[in-house]
């Protein structure tokens, strides 16, 4: 029995699944576990339904297998889904795996890994195979923001089953040999007339740059796998721990010249933020999360000094940084998860503001802008700001402000903070006086530059106590790592309430 | 008026003889930098001439890896193994130097400070802290 439940669906169809360039279940797993680490649960269950000839299809494991294991010598819960047994799906057996492993996850504080690799919910189970969607669901959302759950995607995951994946905290997906969607082609084709391929529909680059669903891709499953246990040494074992420090390797008093000429002296010219992000972090320690999506934004993990930070930031080589919904969505997103790990946010800041036009505001900037708003004021984890160069009117308020309970603002001389461009507010400001006046193009351009002189500055900010310190980028790094040093053991708390109502 | 042309013509060449040595200063520092940029170069010619002529031996006990690139300073190994190929010591090397930088991206137990967690029990501020984050509110009594 014990030697059935570990060939799976059998070798006809693990050569299958080779063939098809996935491993199997136990494959993954052994891959994704320190070796010898595996403790198997339920591995002999098996279903008992009898109804369209599953009485003779009956494998022992029930095409999933679930257990606790190692990564790096930390705890996780881990559960993949065998292909290669009825097409890996979703039966009562899988759920109730799935939820005793989820449970077993919450109450031991460890995080919960999924691998993905189902055809769908089990026809003929019926309503009962439903029932079992569900009670995943809810273990996803109740252990949401207590411990880490991290989904894999290594084939396809239609239907129902893509809500596990979307309700756990990272995505990861591998490429030519996975897809997500709802419905498939097929249905699409019947209802709406369209036409498209499984790729088209919900295929790796589909999530990773149009839709946002998935935070990594990966080419290959080896390096999905790989990339979970990367993203995993950024976050702790639960929300009351602390995720692991590296030893230092990268001199926490290290200063970068570079970084003083790094910002182009025309100020419509664009410069890549990533990096300043590397040259701020810890060598080679910055892990982009949504690298393809929203890119006018960039998030991810990276380290100072050996401690785990969350890094926030405008893109301005993308559309000049502005934020519009998907680069709200991504980095509210981001700013939340930071929260609840307890990983402080370092955010970035050039913003000329939020995209303006009938398209945004139709379809919900002010919502969307909201959360970021929202997730920064309810975020209690250390936050600390930099103003590179823009910080303009909403987005100024919105990216980390100082009254949004940032603990430390800075600015580097380079920083533009206003409430409008200046263009755009001497039109305000001075119109009767330009319009009045006998040269109107050179009235304009004095009282733009003396509008530049007043607000294109950091000290005017800095006078009023919105920012706390104008830095030589070069020492951005130190003043990072001594400012997050103090605030190690910052607690902060939030009124008592059941939640908050976060703008959807 | 003619002290005032005596006075520009002073300054003048006062001006004149004060920057030619400021040139003439620039043009030996350039000539130094120039120099030793030259002097380098040369220097890392000859060192990879050397290597790739199969010197690698430089003096018993240790052997120079070949750079990858010229420039680059040359690997001394002291003490190496006997029998191994020089180059076969750069790619474990390099091996060596991937695994860690890998095994550092994954935060793995030999790069870690701590366990994750046991710091907390280092702050009892931070513990008794979290604590009050997550208790739900009750009603006093």
């Amino acid at each position: 029995m014990r030697a059935r439940a570990l060939e799976g669906g059998g070798p006809e169809r693990i050569a299958a699944q080779h063939a098809r360039g996935k491993l199997t279940a136990r494959e993954r797993l052994a891959l994704l576990l320190d070796d010898g680490s595996f403790q198997e649960m339920g591995a002999l269950a098996t279903h008992e339904e009898t109804a369209f000839g599953l009485g003779r299809q009956r494998f022992p494991g029930d095409g999933i297998v679930a257990g606790f294991g190692k990564i790096n010598g930390r705890r996780v819960a881990v559960f993949a889904q065998d292909f290669t047994v009825l097409g890996g799906s979703m039966s009562r057996v899988q759920a109730n795996k799935i939820s005793r492993i989820s449970d077993l996850a919450m109450e031991s504080g460890v995080p919960l890994i999924g691998l993905n690799d189902s055809g769908g919910a089990r026809i003929q189970e019926g309503v009962a195979s439903l029932a079992a969607y569900g009670e995943v669901f809810v273990r996803n959302v109740l252990a949401s923001g207590v411990i880490p759950q991290i989904s894999l995607i290594l084939g396809p995951c239609a239907g129902g089953a893509v809500y596990s994946p979307a309700l756990m905290d990272f995505v990861v997906m591998a490429r030519d040999t996975s897809s997500m969607f709802l419905t498939g082609p097929d249905v699409v084709a019947a209802v709406t007339g369209e036409r498209v391929t499984i790729d088209e529909l919900g295929g790796p680059d589909v999530h990773d740059a149009r839709s946002g669903v998935v935070h990594l891709v990966a080419d290959t499953e080896r390096q999905a796998l790989e990339l979970v246990k990367q993203l995993l040494g950024y976050l702790p074992q639960n929300n009351n721990e602390d995720p692991p420090q590296v030893i230092p390797y990268d001199a926490a008093d290290r200063m970068d010249d570079e970084l003083n000429t790094l910002i182009p002296e025309v100020e419509s010219e664009a410069y890549d933020v990533r990096e300043i992000i590397d040259r701020v972090c810890d060598r080679d320690s910055f892990l982009e999360i949504h690298p393809a999506f929203a890119p006018n934004a960039v998030v991810g993990f990276g380290r100072l000094d050996g401690f785990s930070v969350g890094i926030v930031a405008n893109q301005p080589s993308v559309m000049a940084g502005v934020l519009d919904i998907d680069a709200s969505d991504k980095i509210s997103r981001f700013v939340r998860i930071c929260d609840v790990y307890n990983i402080p946010v370092v955010t970035f800041v050039d913003c000329p503001g939020f995209l303006p036009g009938t398209d945004q505001e139709y379809r919900g900037i002010i919502r969307h802008g909201a959360k970021i708003i929202y997730a920064y004021c309810e975020a209690t984890v250390p936050k600390i700001s930099i103003v590179t160069r823009k910080a303009m009117g909403g987005a100024y308020v919105a990216m980390s402000s100082r009254q949004m309970r940032t603990d430390v603002a800075f600015a580097w001389p380079t920083a533009q903070i206003a409430v409008m461009g200046a263009e755009a507010a001497v039109k305000i400001l001075y119109r009767r006086d330009i319009s009045m006046a006998v040269d109107p193009a050179e009235a304009e351009a004095a009282f733009v530059k003396e509008y530049r002189d007043a607000f294109f500055n950091p000290y005017r900010a800095a006078d009023s106590g919105q920012i706390d310190e104008v830095i030589e980028p070069r020492e951005t790094r130190q003043r990072l790592i001594r400012a997050l040093e103090i605030l190690r053991t910052k607690v902060q708390q939030n009124p008592p309430r059941k939640h908050g109502l976060f703008p959807a | 008026m003619d002290n005032l042309l005596f006075g520009l013509q002073t300054t003048v060449i006062g001006m004149g003889i004060v920057f030619s040595v400021l040139a003439i200063l620039w043009c030996l520092l350039m000539l130094v930098v120039k120099l030793d940029a030259w002097a380098a170069r040369r220097a890392a010619a000859r060192a990879v001439a050397d290597a790739a002529a199969g010197g690698l031996a430089a003096d018993p006990g240790s052997e120079a890896v070949p750079p990858a690139a010229a420039g680059t300073p040359l690997v001394r190994l002291v003490g190496a193994p006997d029998g191994l190929d020089p180059r076969l010591i750069a790619a474990i090397t390099i091996a060596i130097l991937r695994h860690e930088e890998t095994r550092r991206l994954q935060a793995a137990p030999a790069m870690r400070s701590y366990w994750p967690g046991s710091l907390l029990f280092a702050s009892r501020w931070v513990a008794a802290g979290r604590t009050r984050q997550g208790q739900s509110w009750r009603r006093r009594r």
